[in-house]
């Protein structure tokens, strides 16, 4: 009798702890489009839709990946980012808010939860690293350079990855280099 | 609730596999040959790792306290790719030069003022807009040797005094669609693992440099397209995974095969899924991905 019993609960436990994972579960939903054709069809982020294309890296976007962006706000965009002649400039502040990979909500989440003093480090294709916080309900995001953002609006999990809108440029155009 | 739910379940888990033997490992990378493990032989049973969870992110991470992040460069290093194309770990760089750097001034530009000036110009490198943090900018807690600028299509990196070190063919700068491949630019043939894992299957010529793949016409050697972007990290099996990783970041399809457990984390970089010990962060397997 003894033996019965644990053995019966396991499988109950098992089920219960498939609940509990930092956003590891399996039954997340991403939709068959890719982050490139996401950003195109979504008129919130029209600006960054243009800084896509302007950059050349629509194809990168719309090929296996994954990535994950942290889509800046379009209001931002628009002020210094918009000249067709800044490619080189729209392609480095695409890749300073790119992520290798999947990166959920829950994901990051979990991250910070877990992290020594609740600060998890992820690192952009530009090479910099992001640190993310957590500020009473906020995800709060912080690049090297001292600007930061909050984790906004709602996540789209996309075929290549995931967009992950934050409310701020994760640049200071204030900070001096070196 | 779900927090009291999940610890309870944890709890009663623990119970059980203390009453019973539950070594087994429960439906996690059952080896469903969606990769090869490359620290293991293929045939091997996923189940045999020890492991006494699902491994969804079961209880606490272990302490990473021992992780010190202020030893990873920022920089990033963009080396030379050893060509591998054995089934052994992704590696595909290793460097001395960071990114490739070019000594000197691009071609047609003169060395004037400590800049490279356009014959008969004045123009100055500006200090230019406000957005410098773009083209390189201080890790934090860790202060760089050099600053750089953008200018024309290239980055032009300068030492702590203002001395020009060199410059690197900017992406979207000179490396854009359209352009022809710089002919001082050095590159490395994009791994074929890469290509493979990404797709890349038109008949160009796949070149890697800096954190891109780009797709280049054999013939005239023109930028068709930038096919995918890179991190450019290789760390090997044994080796400390870089900072940056502490969010699992798995594709959706391979999840349910490479979810965290005690013993192992799981990180992807690169087509790759990095086998991480979660308390050193030493690096257990590389898993390569194919799709």
């Amino acid at each position: 009798m003894r033996t019965i019993m644990p053995w019966a609960l396991a499988p109950l436990a098992v089920l219960l702890l498939a609940g509990c994972g930092g956003g590891q579960t399996a039954h997340l939903a991403p939709t068959d489009k890719t982050l490139g054709a996401t950003v195109q069809a979504d008129s919130a982020h029209a600006a960054l839709a243009r800084v896509v294309t302007n950059a050349g890296l629509d194809v990168a976007l719309a090929g296996v990946g994954p990535y994950t962006l942290f889509a800046p706000p379009d209001a931002a965009l628009k002020v210094d980012f918009a000249d067709a002649a800044m490619k080189a400039e729209d392609a480095a502040l695409l890749r300073a808010h790119l992520a290798p990979g999947t990166l959920t909500r829950a994901d990051i989440s979990s991250a910070i939860d877990h992290a020594p003093g609740k600060s998890a480090q992820i690192r952009t294709l530009s090479g910099e690293l992001l640190t993310f916080t957590r500020q009473g309900k906020d995800i709060i995001v912080t690049a090297p350079d001292g600007a930061h953002a909050r984790l906004t609006g709602a996540e789209s999990l996309v075929s290549n990855g995931a967009l992950q809108p934050v409310d701020a440029l994760l640049l200071n155009p204030d900070a001096a280099q070196g | 609730m779900k927090k009291t739910l999940c610890l309870s379940a944890a709890l009663l888990l623990m119970l059980t596999a203390t009453q019973g033997s539950l070594a087994q490992g429960r439906g996690n990378g059952n080896g469903n040959g969606k990769g090869g493990d490359n620290a293991r032989d293929r045939g091997e049973d996923h189940g045999k790792r020890d492991q006494d969870s699902p491994g969804k992110g079961a209880g606490p991470k272990d302490d990473k306290g021992k992780k010190d992040r202020h030893d990873d460069p920022s920089e990033r290093d963009r080396a030379e790719d050893r060509r591998d194309d054995r089934s052994g770990p992704v590696v595909i760089i290793r460097s001395d030069q960071p990114r490739g750097l070019i000594a000197g001034c691009p071609p047609g530009l003169a060395k004037r003022n400590n800049g490279c000036l356009p014959p008969g110009q004045e123009r100055k490198l500006a200090r230019a807009r406000n957005y410098d943090g773009l083209w390189g900018r201080p890790a934090t807690g860790a202060a760089r040797t050099y600053t750089q600028r953008y200018d024309s299509g290239y980055i032009y990196r300068y030492d702590q005094q203002g001395g020009l070190m060199g410059y690197l063919p900017a992406l979207g700068g000179l490396l854009s669609a359209g352009n022809l491949w710089p002919r001082q630019y050095s590159y490395n043939p994009a791994p074929r693992y890469q290509t493979d894992y990404y797709g890349l299957n038109q008949s160009y010529d796949y070149r890697y440099a800096d954190g891109a793949i780009y797709g280049v016409n054999r013939n005239t050697s023109s930028i068709e397209q930038i096919s995918a972007l890179l991190t450019g990290q290789s760390p090997s099996v044994g080796q400390k995974m870089p900072a940056g990783y502490d969010a699992y970041n798995v594709p959706y399809a391979y999840r349910g095969q490479y979810a965290d457990t005690p013993q192992s984390a799981y990180r992807y970089n690169d087509g790759a899924v990095y086998q991480l010990d979660p308390k050193t962060q030493l690096i257990q397997a590389i898993i390569k991905l194919l799709t």
